[in-house]
């Protein structure tokens, strides 16, 4: 049956003879592992393109969906898989190309009549980096889209058709949407037809004009199949089995998600270095020496490689040769190595990208645990107060408060003039405050004008009156306790009965014995006026009020206040407002502590009645 | 003219006509972008309020607006960043006139390659991060080899007054500029 079948495909195609043609092929100067690079590419862009295949199925090109979809083939680990070996693969195809082309120029294949064999090779080398480059941003990581963005505007500066380039790479002003669509349509479809057309021409030349050329000692002709082709399988399997380990061990990196409103400091790839520390010896009108003519150059010098070599005596030809190849490697090397150095040692960049790191983890855990909201990848970041909420507080709040624990890691204000809000609302935090020795001090009221106000004269009082300075630290211990319930804060509440009655004796403190409500008001004790309201103090509502408006009639009203701007006085006037009613939400639950972690940092967080706390509070 | 030579001009002709038919439309759509172009305005909005600068300390702020991404709208977004640089001029002169403080606006975006400009750790210059790039508080550029082919984008800035709050607001105007050239050309 199955021979019938072949035979009848044999009579239309004459297959056969094609086959018995290819296994009749020779070596004339016998096999080599040198002349395994060439079908090492061929299998590497076969498994590129199979790779490519699926990742096609899953991938989604526009700036809400790229980030996401590519996190969404991350999650299962045979996507994983497959996108980190078709990000491996792509960087061993770049080294592979270099060899295969040290190969062809140290063994002279370029000469004549195989000269279109070298062309159409040169002219893959631009086309296989413009894949690459078409293909790392399509994550629409920070980085990918950084890098497309520079990208573009070095296409841009080109003298006369930049302008034009760039538009139709960018798809618009900006990068957006149509830049990771025309992206796509590059990386899939545009340039493989390119290179498939190129690769055809390649190989239909190397089929008519032999795999190596004659000469030499061609007396140890032997055939290709199969001792070449071991070889070749070799050097296959083991570069795959090279790539496939990286793939599993490592995998392929992927960025916090893209969002204009994050600063970036891009580089290139490795690839690239070396014409990005280059382009440091050209500044200004000779920028383009460095991005265009000497790329080019090169180029062209290798184009006409073919008819120069003629011209010269076969011995002046190798060693021009030989000089090519330690050249350019020395050059290459030399470049490369200076650009990384460099950032090695720069301190602002490593922690660039020590941020850039914490950010990718925290969008990766952010997305496990939420999935991606219609916005996009970028909103779980705007709306995680872990994310923004130092942001935020180091552009409005760090001038004046810190942020740091005892240590002093942390978010260190400008000129701190008031006090330090890392573990507010805490007992902890009211503790040192209702303490003589530290509330006039840097962590509290130092530099205000509170470290001479009612509140710390009235500590001090407390002690210089107290028989046991002792029992009162214990007192003041359980009113600490007492306020700290008011704040509700997610996993930092006392835990247990026991504190529950501390809590009660706390209060009974405070209404009581330890005289604060003769300024504050708590609960159905003492007045509004003259001191803030200890009701609610620290929670969520008690923050947002105070940071609106720290003169409101809770808090500090007329000169009670003593520097503090009000950063939303009037919602009905939302423009004149310094924070956004989102902007302050995200600060507050920052502040508190709300926040999604992935492992929680607290042993089984509980609430002031020894309930469990859900843990979603804080990854609403 | 013969039978022939009438036969191989038709076929040349229908080819032509053929491949101009599907040619020229599909240019004009790949070229239909680089020619779309929007009326841009800029952005005038108060961005910070005056006692919030400190003179000499630049503060870098957010512009919010909406932008426009292909077919998506986002009517709420940072649209862009802007350093603020606040002088108080001679501040040794008696004259009310040189008390009054001026603030200048630049777009943190790079004239180079539109990078995100910053601060170097001292605070007392910009830097932009990618290729080195460096300016003074007043935008212009510092040191020789720079890459930056231009000053920093100064944006149109002036001081309003807020009677109700009793404050002064500064209020800039945000544009955007093309990159990598000499002169200061507004993006359209």
């Amino acid at each position: 049956m199955i021979r019938r079948f072949s035979d009848w495909l044999d009579a239309r195609t004459d297959y056969r003879r094609f086959l018995a043609h290819l296994r009749g092929r020779t070596l004339p100067t016998g096999p080599s592992w040198w002349f395994t690079s060439a079908s090492c590419l061929f299998w590497l862009l076969v498994v590129q393109v199979f790779t490519g295949l699926l990742l096609m199925t899953t991938y989604s090109p526009s700036t809400t969906s790229a980030w996401a979809s590519v996190h969404y083939i991350e999650q299962s680990p045979a996507g994983a898989f497959v996108r980190g070996v078709h990000y491996f693969a792509a960087h061993a195809f770049i080294i592979l190309f270099a060899v295969h082309l040290v190969r062809v120029l140290v063994t002279g294949a370029f000469r004549a009549p195989r000269e279109l064999i070298w062309l159409t090779g040169l002219l893959l080398m631009p086309l296989l980096l413009a894949w690459a480059v078409t293909g790392n941003p399509l994550c629409a990581s920070q980085k990918g889209m950084a890098q497309i963005e520079v990208e573009g505007n070095i296409a841009g500066s080109t003298p006369v058709v930049g302008p034009a380039l760039r538009h139709l790479l960018v798809g618009g002003d900006e990068v957006g949407h149509l830049t990771l669509t025309r992206l796509y349509f590059l990386h899939v479809a545009l340039i493989p037809l390119l290179a498939l057309g190129l690769l055809a021409l390649h190989l239909s030349q190397v089929y008519r004009h032999g795999l190596t050329p004659a000469g030499g000692n061609a007396g140890r002709s032997t055939p290709y199949w199969p001792y070449q082709t071991a070889r070749n399988a070799a050097v296959v399997a083991a570069v795959l089995g090279g790539i496939a380990l990286l793939a599993w061990r490592y995998g392929a990196p992927l960025d916090a998600p893209a969002d204009p409103d994050l600063a970036q400091t891009p580089r290139p790839e490795w690839y690239f270095r070396c014409l990005f520390e280059l382009r440091r010896y050209f500044t200004g009108d000779w920028e383009f020496v460095a991005t265009s003519l000497l790329p080019a150059a090169v180029l062209t010098f290798f184009v006409s490689l073919p008819w120069l070599d003629r011209r010269l005596a076969p011995r002046a030809g190798l060693a021009l040769r030989a000089l090519i190849v330690a050249g350019a490697g020395a050059g290459f090397a030399w470049l490369t190595w200076s650009s990384f150095h460099r950032d090695w040692n720069d301190d602002q960049y490593q922690l660039a990208q020590a941020e850039a790191a914490d950010l990718a983890d925290r969008a990766r855990a952010l997305a496990d645990e939420q999935q991606v909201p219609p916005q996009g990848a970028a909103w779980l970041l705007r709306q995680d107060p872990k994310t923004r909420g130092p942001w935020l507080f180091a552009r409005h709040c760090a001038g004046c408060h810190s942020h740091a624990d005892a240590q002093g890691q942390g978010i260190l204000a400008a000129e701190p003039s008031a006090p330090n809000l890392s573990g507010f609302g805490t007992a902890e935090w009211i503790e040192g405050l209702l303490d003589p020795e530290s509330i006039a001090g840097p962590r509290y009221f130092g530099h205000t004008k509170f470290a001479e106000g009612d509140m710390a004269s009235h500590v001090r009082q407390l002690f210089a009156d107290a028989a046991d300075a002792e029992a009162l630290r214990g007192k003041l211990r359980l009113a600490a306790q007492a306020l700290a319930a008011e704040a509700e804060r997610p996993g930092l509440g006392a835990a247990g009965a026991q504190d529950e009655t501390a809590i009660a004796e706390g209060r009974a403190l405070i209404t009581g014995e330890l005289g604060c409500t003769d300024c504050h008001k708590f609960h159905d004790n003492g007045e509004l006026g003259s001191a803030p309201d200890l009701t609610g103090y620290g929670s969520y509502a008690w923050l947002t009020e105070m940071i609106g408006n720290p003169q409101g009639e809770r808090f500090y009203p007329g000169d009670h206040n003593d520097r503090m701007p009000a950063f939303a006085k009037d919602p009905h006037q939302p423009q004149r407002n310094l924070l956004s009613p989102q902007e302050i939400d995200l600060v507050v639950r920052w502040l508190r502590g709300e926040w999604y972690e992935p492992f929680p940092p607290f042993p089984a967080p509980t609430d002031a009645r020894g309930a469990s706390v859900p843990r979603q509070v804080a990854g609403r | 003219m013969n039978r022939r030579d009438l036969l191989k001009w038709v076929s040349g002709l229908l080819g032509t006509a053929s491949a101009l038919l599907m040619g020229v439309p599909g240019i004009a759509y790949v070229l239909a972008d680089v020619f779309r172009r929007r009326p841009s305005q800029a952005t005038v909005q108060r961005v910070a309020r005056l006692s919030d600068l400190k003179p000499g300390r630049p503060v870098q702020v957010g512009v919010v607006g909406s932008r426009r991404d292909a077919w998506t709208v986002y009517p709420d977004e940072v649209i862009g960043h802007v350093w603020l640089v606040r002088r108080d001029t001679d501040p040794a002169s008696d004259a009310a006139a040189d008390k009054q403080p001026t603030v200048a606006a630049f777009t943190s975006v790079c004239p180079h390659l539109g990078c995100t400009i910053g601060l170097d750790a001292t605070g007392r210059r910009f830097v932009c991060p990618c290729h080195r790039a460096e300016f003074a508080l007043d935008g212009q550029r510092v040191g020789n080899g720079n890459h930056a082919p231009r000053a920093m984008d100064g944006l149109e800035c002036r001081l309003v007054r807020d009677d109700d709050a009793d404050d002064w607001w500064v209020e800039i105007a945000y544009e955007k500029f093309e990159r990598g050239l000499t002169r200061k050309v507004r993006r359209a």
